[in-house]
């Protein structure tokens, strides 16, 4: 159980690691990496594309009759071969690391230094997706009888490029590693009100406001006030009439949770437990703030097992 | 609304900034969605600015600030700012004009050695299968892949391996001729020279060695038959430009080969990286190497038809290619 728990544990921290790049001003930024799954549908919306592109000059050519109909076959492989490479390689370039699959899936191809991706690597990625994809993949597709040793090779050779990505943190295909490059999901910047900005007013007029003392602010960390403002976050989000009672019987239950652990006296009415919650956690976020800048960081509540400060 | 005079110290940060923040997000999604050259002057300054005062914050704030949310945006828009401002500023036809005019041939001559080892293999192997041969004929069976020779073999009529050599195949001409020589053996040959060569050098040689011996049992018929020169000729053409790019391919092959044999101080990785620059450019100047072979293939084979003006056009066209190599992308001192 606890092995098991263990094990995700470190999964997460080498996959928050991988995340972390390094750009020139020193900051680290956090990219998360693009798993394989959602490569390989921007791949094939890839492939579409340039697959509908070949197929509508063919039907061009074939029309037009500037091609016998014998020959259409493999015009058409060298046509798809002539626009595929081309396509990636000046899409990545003019789009700065993204082909219309990658934009539809939001996901993004990124220095693995963090400096600005080069054109060189760019076009080595590329060109070796040919080497490692799609040669062999043809070769596998059109299989036929008397080259079944060459067809067994060329699938191994399919098989090992999927696997490759599945055995580094970074799910760098071997293009990649030889670019220095890996690919990443675009963050979505979503800019959120600030809790501690829309005040602790009491619920009812005249009352007055929530104090806390300090001893009482001395039981949770980070952990704790950041899951309270998601709670805080939600209840203010998703007010519908169905999970409204829900909602009710949490809040009350957190504010007794709080009271009880901080042996705060005063009874709280029903009505405003929400600003008591509110109250709290501007206090409790000023508290450790400030504790975090005499340099107590709090990371949760059992902060104070630990016997040597971080 | 509180006054900010009683905020605490994080949202106090957060109010004086974010008007900041909110213009980067708008210049960013700005230049993602029309590219950054619609951007005037003053957003393109601001715009960098904006981007180093972002990141500044977001060191700050993961110092003093624990609203999980500030801390995600902060995050997202410094990452999109990032990726936005260390774009490649490059345009397309500087990009090609570079390659041309100078990397190409540059990396050319600095892979020269590799580039040797490929042309060695290819000819040794075409010697052993030109020995090999005149030993015994059955060896032709043993190397020539059956819808290669295409009815040319030690049975077939000496009038009849002329006929080829000197006649109009009426059945594929033009454009799709073009493109069935295209893709055929010898292109599929050079990438897969080119990509294996990251196994230890040893697929990129052997797949040479064997194209040779291919090569090898197949003049060594014709010479057999009294028909050397003109299939010298008939070969010259296109094999010059085409046999190359499969050597230069190789050597580029090998040099990825002997990168993770020999990766020195570096590691293989990042060793294979740093002989990826060169490698990948060989790999790219094979490609337009076969693409005018597959011309020259396509539709010079087929309209020239006498001896000597074959063997001028081959071999004149294989000097241009050496002449750019080894003339291109010169600095004056």
């Amino acid at each position: 159980m606890s092995r098991l728990e263990n094990r995700r544990k470190r999964r997460a921290e080498r996959h928050a690691a991988a995340a972390l790049i390094m750009p020139p001003e020193g900051v680290p930024l956090s990219l998360e990496i693009a798993g394989v799954g959602v490569r390989l549908t921007a791949q094939i919306t890839d492939i579409l594309i340039t697959l509908g592109f070949a197929i509508a000059i063919l039907v061009f050519l074939g029309i037009s009759g500037l091609t016998a109909p014998s020959t259409l076959v493999p015009l058409g492989a060298l046509l798809f071969f002539i626009i595929r490479i081309p396509y990636y390689i000046l899409c990545e370039i003019a789009w700065n690391g993204q082909t219309i699959g990658k934009r539809l899936m939001k996901i993004k191809v990124i220095s693995h230094t963090g400096g600005p991706l080069t054109t060189h690597s760019l076009v080595m990625r590329n060109i070796m997706k040919e080497a490692e994809v799609f040669l062999p993949g043809t070769l596998v597709l059109t299989l036929q009888q008397d080259t079944s040793i060459a067809s067994a090779i060329s699938f191994l050779w399919v098989v090992m490029a999927f696997t490759i990505p599945l055995t580094n943190p970074y799910r760098m295909r071997l293009g990649d590693m030889l670019a220095g490059t890996h690919v990443v999901h675009l963050p979505e910047p979503i800019l959120l009100s600030d809790l501690a900005r829309e005040g602790s007013k009491p619920a009812v007029a005249g009352r007055p406001e929530f104090t806390f003392l300090s001893h009482q602010l001395d039981h949770y960390g980070r952990f704790e006030l950041q899951t309270l403002e998601s709670f805080l976050r939600a209840q203010k989000q998703g007010a519908t009439p169905q999970n409204h009672r829900r909602n009710k019987e949490t809040l009350s239950a957190i504010v007794q949770r709080i009271r009880k652990k901080i042996g705060y006296a005063d009874a709280i009415p029903k009505a405003e437990h929400q600003a008591f919650l509110r109250a709290f956690y501007n206090a409790q976020r000023a508290y450790l703030e400030q504790r975090q800048l005499f340099g107590d960081r709090r990371s949760d509540k059992h902060f104070s097992n630990t016997d040597e400060p971080e | 609304m509180t006054s900010s005079a009683t905020l605490i110290r994080s949202a106090r940060f957060r109010h004086e900034r974010e008007a900041d923040w909110v213009r980067l997000e708008m210049l960013v999604n700005k230049a993602e969605r029309r590219g950054a050259q619609s951007l005037e002057f003053s957003e393109a300054r601001d715009l960098a600015a904006l981007y180093r005062q972002a990141t500044t914050s977001l060191a700050i704030a993961r110092e003093i600030s624990l609203d999980k949310a500030l801390l995600a945006y902060l995050e997202a828009l410094a990452a999109r700012a990032y990726l936005c401002v260390y774009a490649p500023q490059e345009r397309l036809g500087g990009v090609f004009q570079r390659f041309f005019a100078r990397s190409a041939p540059q990396a050319m001559r600095r892979s020269a050695g590799y580039i040797a080892l490929g042309f060695l293999c290819m000819g040794l192997g075409a010697l052993v299968g030109y020995l090999l041969y005149f030993e015994s004929a059955d060896w032709f069976h043993v190397f020539m892949p059956s819808e290669l020779s295409d009815g040319r073999g030690p049975e077939a009529s000496t009038e009849y391996l002329r006929g080829v050599i000197y006649n109009i195949d009426p059945g594929i001409s033009g454009l799709g001729g073009f493109a069935t020589f295209l893709f055929s053996h010898n292109t599929r040959i050079a990438i897969f020279v080119f990509g294996l060569g990251v196994f230890a050098c040893l697929p990129a040689v052997l797949l040479t060695f064997y194209n040779g011996l291919i090569m090898g049992v197949f003049y060594a018929l014709h010479v057999e038959r009294g028909l050397g020169w003109d299939l010298g000729g008939w070969l010259s053409i296109h094999g010059v430009t085409e046999l190359s790019a499969i050597c230069i391919a190789c050597g580029g092959g090998i040099q990825l080969g002997t990168a993770v044999l020999f990766p020195g101080q570096n590691s293989r990785k990042e060793a294979l990286r740093l002989a990826g620059k060169d490698a990948v450019k060989l790999a790219i100047v094979a490609a337009v190497m076969l693409v005018v072979a597959a011309l020259l293939e396509g539709f010079a084979r087929q309209l020239v038809q006498d001896r000597t003006s074959r063997y001028i056009i081959g071999w004149g066209i294989g000097l241009l290619w050496l002449a750019w190599f080894t003339l291109g992308g010169r600095t004056k001192i």
